[in-house]
C-alpha cells in the first residue's frame, strides 16, 4: 500500500460551537491518487475541505474532535497561510477568484508563496498551457472572464502554489456540459503531472470518472467509501447521485406524476402575460454580450434558455430584470416595454428573479430574506410598523405565515430561523428563489436554480417548479446547464452561443439539433 | 489671474499633502478593516520625533526616524490592539481608535506644552517666485515629493509581488488566506504604510507657512477625512484626486473669502465638508468607491 499523503481521522466539526456539521469522517488520500467526495447539498463536503485546508474559522466553524495528518504531520496548530506553504492549497467553491485583479495579479497571488523566481516562472508557464485560455486574456480583470474561465483561473491561481494536494470544491458548479468534460480533462492532466487531487462533486457522473477512489458524505457523516468504478455500479449511487437520466436527458415528468403540493399561495390578483424579446443586443465596451437576440416567451409556460458559458443568457436574464440596459432592440412583457423601465418598476409589472452568483443579506435570517421579497406587497407604512399598529401586526402575520408557505413548497422551512452566511450553496439557491416567489410574480426569471444540487435534488426542485408554476399559473424563465433538468421541465428551450440565438424548439428538437449537439452538449449528450 | 493661479498652485501643493494622508486612512481600512481615528495622533508622533531629534542628529536623520517611528507607532496599534479585539466588528474597532487618538494626543500635548516646535527643516521659510506666482518652498517640495511617493505607492500595488497580495487580502481575506498570504503580515505593512504616509506629510504640515509642531496639529489630518471619504473610503486613487479637490476648493475659499463674505467668516474649515456632502449626494459611493467590474 502507497504511503497516506492525507489521512482525515473520526474528524468532528461544529459551526458556532452548536451546530455538528461532521461527525466521525475519515479519508485518506494516497500520494499521486485522484479521490472524490459524494454527496448531496449540504452534506457538509465544503465543511471537510475547510477542515482540511484550515480556513474554517472565517465561517465561524471549529474541528471539535479527531485530527488531520499530512505528510504524517498532525494539522491541528496551523493556519490556512501555512497550509499553503505545507503543500495543501484549496480552490474555493464559487471559484472566489479576485475580481478586480487582472488574470495575471489573480495567477501572481497564488504563487506568493514561492520564493524561487524560476520556480515560479515554471509555473507560470505550467498553467498558460493548462489554460490556453488564460494566456489570451492575462490582462482582462478577473470579474470579466465567463464562468468556465474564471473556473480555469481559480484552478491556475492554486496550482501557482505548486500544490502536493489539491482541494478542489465543485469545479463543474454552474459550467455547460461542454465545460464539465473540459474541466474534468484538466483534472486528469494535473493529476499525471504528480499532483494529488481531492475533489468534491455533486456532478457524481464527472467525479467518479476522474477519480480512482470515492467516498458518500450524507449529513456529515461517510455511508459508501470504495474505487470509482464499483461505486458507480452500486445501484444507490445509480439513483441517487448518477440519476438516470444522467448520460441521455429524458423529460422525467413522464417518469414522475406531478406532486400535490399542499400549500396554497395566493394567486396574483394579475395573469401571466406574453413575453416577446426582439432583435435584443447588448454591448459592454467593444464586447457583443447578446446580438440580435428574439424569442418569446408564452404566458403561463416554462421557456429555458441553454448555451455554453459565455453565451449571453445571464446578460439577457439581467436586461429583462432591469439591471442591464440593452444596446438596442425591445422587451415588452404583455403592453408594457420593459426595455424602458428602471428595474423597480419591472419588479411592479410582476417580473421577479433569482441571481446566478447569490445575492442574498448573508447575515439576515431566510425568514427575513423572503420576507424583503414581499416588500412590494405590504401596505402599512414605515411609521405604522415602527409604532407597531395593529394593521400592521396583523399585517405582519399574514406575511410571516405567506413566507412560511413558501419555505415549505422549497423544502427550506426548517431553515426559516437560520442566518443565510450558515447555509450551503444549494440552500442559499432555494432562498434565492424564495424570495423572488415571495413577490407573487407573474413572471419569474430563475438563473441558475439547482447549480450546486445533486440529481436527485435537482430532480426534487424540478417538480417544487414545476408545482409553483401550476398553482400559480406564471411564466417562467430559466438559464440552467443541468440538461436532464431543463429537458423534463422546460416546454420551449432556446439555445445561444456567443451572444446569438443558434436553435430553438422543443426539448426533443433542440437535442437533435446538430449545431446543439457541437456547441453545447458535446458527448454527454451522445 | 495671478492671485487665482496662486491661490491655485497653493491648493494644488496642500491637496497633496491631504492626499497623503487620506491614502493612509484608505490604505489601513482596506488591509485591516479599521477606521483609523487616530491616524492625526500618528502624524503628530512622526511630527514631534523629528522636530525633537532634529537639533541633535539633523533635519535629514531626524525625518528617517520620525518616519520609520510613525510607521513602528502604526504597526504596534495594530498588532497589540487591534488584531486581540474579541469581535473585530468595525464600530468597536473605530471606537477602540478614538481611545488610542485621545490617549496619544494627552501624552504629546504633555511633552509639547504650549511651545511650538520648530520642525528645522533646510527649506525654512524661503520660498519660491516663478511667473508671478510666489510658493513656499516647503509646499514646492512637498508636492514634488508626494508625487514620488504616489509613483512608488502605484509601483508597489501594481508591480510588486506583495503589493499584489495586498490588494488580494483587502478584496477577499478569506480567499487570500487560502492561497498562502499572511493577512498579520498584509495588515502591518497596511498600518506602516500609513504611518510612514502620515510622518511625510506631518512635517510638510508643520514647516513654513506654519509655525511647527503643536498638538493641533493633531487635528489637520481631519482635513483629510472629507478626502478620504469622497474618494470612496477604499480607493487610493480616489483618495489622490479627492485630495487635490478638497485642497483646492480650500485655498480659494480662503483666498477668496472676502468676495465670498456673505458666506459667513471662516468658511474654509466648512468648505471640505460641504463638497464632500454635496458630492455625496449625487454618488452616494464616492467618487472612485467600489464598482467593481461585475457579471451579476
Amino acid at each position: 500500500m502507497p504511503d497516506p499523503l492525507l489521512t482525515v481521522d473520526d474528524l468532528a466539526v461544529a459551526y458556532d460551537s452548536a451546530v455538528q456539521a461532521l461527525r466521525g469522517v475519515s479519508l485518506r488520500v494516497d500520494s499521486g491518487s485522484v479521490v472524490a467526495v459524494l454527496g448531496s447539498n449540504g452534506a457538509g463536503k465544503t465543511t471537510l475541505l475547510r477542515a482540511i485546508s484550515r480556513s474554517l474559522h472565517s465561517v465561524n466553524g471549529a474541528v471539535t474532535g479527531g485530527s488531520i495528518h499530512f505528510e504524517g504531520r498532525n494539522l491541528a496548530q496551523r493556519d490556512a497561510s501555512q497550509m499553503v506553504r505545507a503543500g495543501i492549497v484549496q480552490v474555493p467553491e464559487g471559484r472566489r477568484i479576485f475580481r478586480d485583479l487582472t488574470v495575471e495579479e489573480n495567477l501572481r497571488v497564488g504563487g506568493c508563496t514561492v520564493r524561487d523566481k524560476r520556480a515560479r516562472k515554471e509555473a507560470y508557464d505550467r498553467v498558460f498551457d493548462l489554460f490556453p485560455a488564460l494566456a489570451e486574456r492575462r490582462d482582462a480583470r478577473g470579474g470579466l472572464l465567463s464562468g468556465g474561465q474564471q473556473q480555469m483561473l481559480a484552478m491556475g491561481r492554486a496550482l501557482m502554489a505548486s500544490p502536493k494536494l489539491l482541494l478542489l470544491d465543485e469545479p463543474s458548479l454552474g459550467l455547460a456540459p461542454q465545460m464539465v468534460e473540459q474541466i474534468g480533462d484538466i483534472i486528469e492532466q494535473i493529476h499525471a503531472q504528480g499532483t494529488s487531487v481531492l475533489l468534491i462533486e455533486q456532478n457524481a457522473a464527472m467525479g467518479l470518472r476522474v477519480a480512482d477512489h470515492a467516498y458518500v458524505l450524507e449529513v456529515g457523516a461517510i455511508t459508501a467509501s470504495g474505487p470509482s468504478a464499483e461505486l458507480a455500479a452500486t445501484d444507490e449511487i445509480r439513483d441517487r447521485y448518477l440519476g438516470v437520466g444522467s448520460t441521455s436527458p429524458q423529460r422525467t415528468a413522464a417518469v414522475k406524476e406531478p406532486i400535490d403540493v399542499p400549500v396554497h399561495l395566493q394567486r396574483p390578483s394579475r395573469k401571466a402575460q406574453q413575453l416577446r424579446v426582439e432583435d435584443l443586443t447588448v454591448r459592454f465596451g467593444g464586447l457583443t454580450a447578446l446580438s440580435n437576440v428574439s424569442f418569446t416567451v408564452e404566458a403561463g409556460t416554462i421557456h429555458a434558455l441553454i448555451g455554453p458559458n459565455g453565451a449571453g443568457k445571464s446578460t439577457c436574464i439581467n436586461v429583462l430584470g432591469g439591471a442591464y440596459r440593452a444596446t438596442s432592440g425591445t422587451v415588452h412583457y404583455g403592453d408594457s416595454k420593459v426595455t424602458a423601465l428602471p428595474s423597480h418598476r419591472i419588479a411592479g409589472l410582476g417580473v421577479a428573479r433569482s441571481f446566478q452568483n447569490i445575492s442574498l443579506s448573508l447575515e439576515a435570517t431566510v425568514e427575513d430574506n423572503l420576507l424583503v421579497g414581499r416588500h412590494r406587497l405590504m401596505h402599512a407604512g414605515t411609521v405604522m410598523q415602527a409604532l407597531r399598529l395593529p394593521r400592521a401586526r396583523k399585517e405582519e402575520r399574514a406575511e410571516r405565515e405567506t413566507v412560511h408557505r413558501i419555505a415549505a413548497l422549497l423544502d427550506i422551512e426548517r431553515l426559516l430561523g437560520h442566518e443565510v452566511h450558515a447555509l450551503s450553496y444549494g440552500d442559499r439557491k432555494r432562498v434565492e428563489m424564495g424570495r423572488a416567489l415571495a413577490a407573487e410574480p407573474t413572471l419569474l426569471l430563475l438563473d441558475e436554480p439547482v447549480a450546486g444540487m445533486a440529481h436527485g435534488e435537482s430532480m426534487a426542485m424540478a417538480d417544487a417548479i414545476r408545482a409553483v408554476q401550476q398553482e400559480l399559473r406564471l411564466s417562467i424563465l430559466l438559464v440552467e446547464h443541468d440538461m436532464p433538468f431543463v429537458m423534463g421541465l422546460a416546454e420551449r428551450i432556446t439555445v445561444l452561443d456567443f451572444g446569438k440565438r443558434i436553435a430553438e424548439g422543443s426539448p426533443q428538437d433542440v437535442q437533435q439539433d446538430p449545431e446543439v449537439l457541437r456547441a453545447y452538449l458535446g458527448t454527454a449528450a451522445a | 489671474m495671478t492671485y487665482f493661479l496662486t491661490q491655485l498652485a497653493n491648493g494644488l501643493s496642500y491637496g497633496l499633502i491631504l492626499g497623503l494622508i487620506a491614502v493612509g486612512f484608505v490604505i489601513v481600512f482596506t488591509s485591516t478593516g479599521v477606521l483609523n481615528f487616530a491616524h492625526g495622533s500618528v502624524l503628530l508622533s512622526g511630527a514631534y520625533l523629528v522636530a525633537s531629534l532634529q537639533g541633535p542628529i539633523g533635519f535629514w536623520a531626524a525625518a528617517a526616524v520620525g518616519v520609520v517611528g510613525a510607521a513602528v507607532l502604526g504597526v504596534l496599534i495594530n498588532a497589540l490592539l487591534v488584531r486581540n479585539l474579541a469581535e473585530a466588528n468595525p464600530g468597536t474597532a473605530a471606537i477602540l481608535m478614538l481611545g488610542v487618538d485621545i490617549v496619544l494626543l494627552t501624552e504629546l500635548t504633555r511633552r509639547i506644552g504650549n511651545n511650538v516646535l520648530s520642525i528645522g527643516a533646510p527649506w525654512g521659510a524661503d520660498v519660491v517666485s516663478v511667473g508671478g506666482i510666489t510658493l513656499p518652498t516647503s509646499r514646492v517640495v512637498a508636492a514634488g515629493l508626494a508625487i514620488v511617493v504616489f509613483g512608488l505607492l502605484w509601483f508597489l500595488f501594481a508591480r510588486t509581488g506583495a503589493g499584489i497580495a495586498m490588494r488580494a487580502a483587502a478584496a477577499d481575506s478569506d480567499t487570500a488566506a487560502m492561497m498562502g498570504v499572511r493577512p498579520s503580515r498584509t495588515g502591518a505593512a497596511g498600518w506602516a504604510l500609513a504611518g510612514a504616509l502620515a510622518a511625510v506629510a506631518g512635517i510638510f504640515l508643520a514647516s513654513f507657512p506654519a509655525p511647527g509642531v503643536a498638538p493641533t496639529l493633531a487635528l489637520s489630518s481631519f482635513a483629510a477625512i472629507p478626502a478620504w471619504v469622497l474618494g470612496g473610503f477604499d480607493s487610493v486613487v480616489g483618495a489622490i484626486v479627492s485630495g487635490l479637490i478638497i485642497g483646492v476648493v480650500t485655498a480659494l475659499a480662503v483666498g477668496y473669502e472676502a468676495e465670498l463674505h456673505f458666506l459667513g467668516r471662516g468658511l474654509g474649515e466648512v468648505v471640505p465638508y460641504a463638497v464632500m456632502i454635496l458630492v455625496l449626494l449625487v454618488r452616494p459611493s464616492g467618487l472612485f468607491g467600489r464598482k467593481e467590474a461585475v457579471r451579476v
